[in-house]
């Protein structure tokens, strides 16, 4: 994951344009794991977190070159669209990015989030039957934490680094075993009313059946009574 | 003049980060393969790296999988049919690109999630010190081994996350299938047994002139 550039006052003018140039260089050198997208295809992921969890999610885009047969680094004019929608199926984010870009956000219910990419191309020759390959890294709670950037934003020694990486993970573990409860809970109450539905409805079947057997008894005598049969 | 130089050290310490090999990915992601359908990922992974994939199937029918993991010729190293959860271990022997495909073309109407765990070399380490000359303090190895042990319980609360996801989307299906199975299943009581008085009566009717004795 490439570490943010900060803007810091202090930072010297050639060392933050060599920094931010070498970062550039090297973020589209890292490649990370990818897969293809069709044009009007919708690729869903879910990641089921607790809640004040951060997730930070990164992309890249690279469209399928027919004449060359290769896949271009960057392509203009191609966006995708980013939609995120929280376990009530409400969306909280939903946001066009260019063929790169990085969208995060925190969530504040616990459970399953549905985070969907579609591509926004309108020039249909754009794709020209071809596939969209896309990059991409989504990193969670603990994870989406830049540490270069907090130890240079609080100024921490590497041990204390280490022991702020530490409380990091602590604090999600923390937050995951919290969640962990409230879905057991959700589970146990689920349980619960599948014994009382199999309960009551059992009964009920037998007093149905029951008064079912009675009534064609009686029906069915006053029926042959009538007939003059018994 | 001291801050200056503390940024610089954290400059390069960053790219020194970007450029030690064996860098980062660990991929972690949740996916819906839908029926008849074959998902692939690939990833491109330097020679002598070591790789792990871990796959679990969340929801979905019988919780199995089709996986399949390839190497840049094509090579297949990993290929199991309608698997619940595997683990596979590999080192990368050649430099290329890397596929591994989830299939649910199995199944006819069943959707499944599917979670995976692609860890690629190791993680970076946190602050990288290329001018460490000295081995690492006991306060900062105790940090190390605590920093593992916690990715260990981590990564045990997600599986046991899956797992638990597994068996609460089966109570949600059993608490439905109960509540509409019991309407049902009366429903078709009521149903039959009126039909059979009905049916009944109908065998008595007033059509025939002659009323013939049927034995009850």
């Amino acid at each position: 994951l490439p570490a943010s550039s900060g803007g810091h006052a202090d930072w010297p003018e050639p060392g933050e344009s060599l920094r931010v140039l070498l970062l550039n260089f090297l973020c589209s050198s890292v490649s990370s794991l990818y897969f293809h997208i069709g044009e009007t295809e919708k690729k869903c992921f879910i990641e089921e977190i607790p809640d004040e969890t951060m997730i930070i999610g990164n992309y890249r885009t690279q469209l399928y070159d027919k004449q060359r047969e290769e896949y271009l680094q960057a392509t203009q004019g191609l966006g995708m669209y980013v939609e995120v929608k929280d376990p009530d199926e409400k969306v909280i984010l939903s946001r066009q990015y260019g063929s790169e870009g990085r969208f995060t956000f925190t969530s504040h219910t616990p459970g399953e989030h549905q985070i969907c990419l579609h591509s926004n191309s309108s020039k249909f020759s754009l794709f020209a039957g071809g596939m969209l390959r896309v990059h991409l890294d989504i990193q969670v709670g603990e994870h989406a934490n830049n540490y270069a950037e907090i130890a240079a934003k609080d100024k921490l020694t590497e041990l204390q680094l280490r022991v702020r990486q530490l409380v990091e993970q602590v604090d999600q573990i923390q937050k995951e075993q919290n969640y962990q409860r409230y879905r057991e809970e959700r589970f146990r109450q689920t349980s619960e009313s599948t014994n009382q539905r199999v309960l009551w409805w059992s009964i009920v079947q037998t007093l149905i059946l029951v008064a079912i057997g009675i009534w064609q008894m009686r029906h069915l005598k006053s029926f042959f009574e009538a007939k003059k049969l018994v | 003049v001291f801050r200056m130089y503390g940024s610089f050290r954290v400059l390069f310490q960053v790219l020194w980060a970007h450029l030690l090999w064996g860098w980062v990915l660990g991929s972690e992601l949740t996916f819906e393969l839908p029926d008849n359908a074959k998902q692939c990922f690939y990833e491109d992974i330097i020679i002598g790296t070591k790789c792990t994939l871990e796959f679990q199937v969340v929801t979905g029918g019988h919780y199995d999988v089709d996986c399949r993991l390839e190497d840049p010729d094509g090579t297949t190293l990993y290929k199991e049919m309608k698997k619940q959860y595997d683990s596979f271990t590999f080192t990368a022997s050649k430099n290329g690109t890397y596929k591994f495909c989830f299939s649910n073309e199995f199944s006819t109407f069943t959707h499944k999630t599917v979670y995976f765990d692609f860890q690629v070399g190791d993680d970076p380490p946190l602050f990288p010190n290329e001018n460490r000359v000295t081995a690492l303090t006991q306060m900062e190895s105790a940090c190390v081994s605590i920093h593992e042990a916690l990715k260990s319980v981590m990564d045990y609360q997600t599986h046991f996350r899956l797992r638990e996801a597994q068996g609460r989307s089966r109570a949600e299906d059993l608490n439905t299938r109960v509540a509409f199975w019991s309407i049902g299943e009366a429903i078709i009581l009521l149903v039959v047994s009126i039909s059979q008085v009905v049916l009944l009566r109908s065998f008595f009717s007033d059509k025939k002139t002659t009323t013939t004795r049927v034995g009850s």
